[in-house]
């Protein structure tokens, strides 16, 4: 069936679709829709909507939510994003599993309510203190809303940690025809759980990449959940062979797995000398100038990102081995064209890496990054 | 200890000093973590009564305690979460009412206790504190008030009495501090009492009292710390400022508890102020 649809209402359909049963959030536009929309769909599935007394709260709700087993979310923009930051961290040194969506608009600060950015794009990686890796999703269409979403709250099952879905103003509230007939759905994944029997201990794992068994606040084991650095009972640690056991676990959880989070779309059908890279929104105006080039006779492929954190470096390098130039559009100043440039510098021949790029709230055309096409 | 995979480390106290040895046959036993013990609050600390006075609550509740559930923000107070053998979350500081409204809508069947320090619920959570209160959300909220920040080193707090000395106000307090009973009250809480450490069996009953509440119960613990507090306002001991307490406190249940101001010398009003019927977010939200 042909629907129109915008952002917002596939990712909150993604959510229930991936078994979300509580949502706590603070009105911010442009993530508003979702909030809407989570509270009016979660009473009819028996689940849980609340609008918090501000940001903090909201993402408090989430996380004590979570730990009774519940699968949340929660959705803002960039001046919220902020205020999520310490819980954020919560989220990674407590081992929550939560969704959160941020729907980019201009920053800094209040910015730019109404127009679109995607100026958060390192932020969600280094948005909170200590620079433990993150798990950041990116659709462009509501049929990736969709999809993703569900995605992000298997990550967030699977692996225990803050989801991010990195999303934009256009793409939540634009009306998009979209075939739902075509949705994915993908099988819902849960948290591993404790059993019932023998010694539960909160945080114990037995390979430093692994995600320790859950067990609910309220269930069949004393458990003990801390924001403060901990040992694997949950009681707080200065020891340093702890600290680093700890922290190393954090970090490896994320980085040993990075094969599951390479997330892209990589459209060559011939080798080009050019590569264009892009992710979210202005991936749309990078398909369509690919086709407009390639109309014209130019050669070219299109690497697009669903996955922007951790960064999907093996397919990146796949697909820029060879080019001479790569052109990475975004509605920043070049946040991600650092990651590009990273993985440029141990290429050999090595790219030149070009941006294209707008902080002026209007989006990228097609024939801008066209241009940059040769 | 030596578990699999983890030493245990020692403890440090507060004041730095040795850790005194624990008894081994504490009637409060089955509801403590006694491989967390000794804990590192420093004598005449408050926190050990108002824990002790908690948990005698729970037991004559005779609540589940598997489906009790504390949450502690950071600072000396937040630490009771680590010494309860009941399910805890230690959160970030002054969040602990969010994290517990979550587990309490997602599981309505806990018993959800905050228990924190005066400077984490209402300084820096203290808008959490009022919009719960508002909503008569379903926690009992166990604040302990000794006036100042006992973690960080005796810095100024939202209840720190005008003049009073501390780190940050070495001059003597110009704020004018909260009523944290008057606060509650206003906010709109279901039940709200106040008592000091000194008043051990009226503590324990008006937080057993508060578990029982539906909606949003809260009691305020007036506490000691001598080495921070004390030392600071001419109450050196614990003992000095449990006399004090006692010199100071008038019980007046029912009392308005806008006339509860606590100042650095006059009296202490201490008892149940508030203790009202009226719909509770739960009771609200299965309407
Ligand atoms: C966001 C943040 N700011 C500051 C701190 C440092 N901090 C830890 S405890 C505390 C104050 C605790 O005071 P109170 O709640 O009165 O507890 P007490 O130690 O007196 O029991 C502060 C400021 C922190 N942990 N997090
Ligand atoms: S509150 Fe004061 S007396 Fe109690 S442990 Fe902390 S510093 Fe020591």
């Amino acid at each position: 069936m042909r629907e129109f649809m915008d952002g917002a209402e596939a990712i909150t359909r993604g959510a229930l679709a991936a078994g979300c049963n509580f949502f706590a959030g603070y009105p911010i536009t442009p993530a508003t829709p979702i909030l809407l929309r989570m509270l009016r769909e979660l009473p009819k599935i028996g689940g849980v909507g609340i609008q918090g007394e501000d940001e903090i709260a909201s993402i408090g709700m989430c996380i004590g939510a979570a730990m009774t087993g519940a699968k949340a979310m929660t959705a803002t923009s960039g001046p919220g994003l902020s205020l999520y930051s310490e819980n954020i961290g919560l989220g990674i040194m407590g081992e929550v599993p939560l969704v959160i969506v941020d729907v980019m608009r201009l920053g800094p600060a209040t910015g730019g309510a109404t127009t679109v950015a995607q100026g958060d794009v390192q932020f969600l990686r280094w948005g909170t203190s200590g620079g433990f890796p993150v798990i950041a999703l990116c659709p462009t269409n509501a049929a990736e809303c969709y999809a993703l979403t569900q995605r992000a709250f298997n990550f967030a099952e699977r692996f225990r940690t803050p989801v991010f879905i990195a999303t934009d103003k256009e793409m939540i509230s634009a009306q998009q025809s979209v075939e739902t007939s075509t949705f994915e759905n993908i099988p819902i994944a849960d948290r591993a759980r404790a059993p019932a029997e023998g010694e539960f201990v909160p945080y114990r794992v037995k390979r430093l990449a692994d995600t320790p068994l859950f067990s609910p606040i309220g269930g069949a084991h004393l458990v003990r959940f801390t924001t403060s650095m901990h040992g694997e009972r949950g009681i707080l640690t200065k020891k340093p062979s702890n600290v680093n056991k700890t922290s190393r676990h954090l970090y490896e959880k994320i980085e040993a797995h990075r094969a599951e989070f390479e997330l892209v779309a990589f459209d060559a059908p011939e080798r080009a000398p050019t590569v264009v890279v892009s992710y979210g929104i202005t991936a749309r105006s990078m398909i369509e100038a690919a086709r407009d080039a390639r109309a014209a006779g130019k050669k070219v492929s299109t690497l697009t990102v669903h996955s922007l954190w951790p960064v999907p470096a093996r397919a990146l390098r796949d697909a820029l081995r060879g080019a001479t130039r790569v052109v990475v559009p975004e509605l920043n100043f070049g946040q991600y064209r650092l990651e590009i440039e990273r993985i440029a510098l141990a290429l050999d021949p090595r790219p030149q890496v070009i941006g294209v790029n707008r902080v002026d709230g209007e989006l990228i055309t097609p024939g801008e990054i066209e241009e940059q096409i040769l | 200890m030596g578990r699999q995979g983890e030493t245990i480390e020692p403890v440090e106290r507060m004041d730095g000093h040795e850790l005194a040895e624990t008894s081994p046959h504490h009637p409060m036993d089955r509801l403590l973590r006694r491989d967390r013990l000794p804990h590192i609050w420093c004598p005449g600390c408050g926190l050990g009564t108002a824990l002790n006075c908690f948990l005698g609550a729970v037991i004559q509740s005779k609540l589940d305690v598997d489906q009790i559930a504390i949450v502690s923000g950071i600072g000396c107070s937040g630490r009771v979460a680590g010494y309860v053998a009941m399910d805890s979350f230690h959160t970030t500081h002054g969040r602990a009412i969010p994290f517990a409204t979550g587990l309490k809508l997602a599981n309505p069947k806990l018993k959800v206790v905050v228990f924190s320090g005066d400077g984490d619920l209402i300084a820096i959570g203290g808008n959490h504190f009022i919009h719960a209160a508002r909503r008569n959300m379903d926690l009992t909220v166990i604040c302990v008030n000794n006036f100042i920040y006992g973690m960080t080193g005796g810095q100024l707090a939202p209840t720190t009495p005008t003049e009073a000395r501390t780190s940050t106000s070495p001059y003597g307090n110009r704020d004018h501090p909260f009523n944290l009973a008057y606060l509650a009250a206003a906010s709109g809480a279901a039940y709200v009492a106040r008592w000091t450490t000194l008043h051990v069996r009226r503590l324990q009953r008006a937080i057993g009292e508060a578990l029982q509440k539906p909606g949003f119960s809260f009691v305020e613990v007036i506490s000691p710390c001598p080495t921070l507090y004390g030392r600071w306002n001419k109450q050196k001991t614990g003992l000095e400022q449990m006399a004090f307490y006692k010199e100071h406190s008038v019980i007046q249940h029912g009392a308005d508890p806008r006339q509860a101001d606590i100042g650095l010398t006059g009296q202490i009003v201490v008892g149940k102020f508030v203790d009202v019927e009226k719909p509770s977010y739960l009771e609200l939200q299965r309407r």
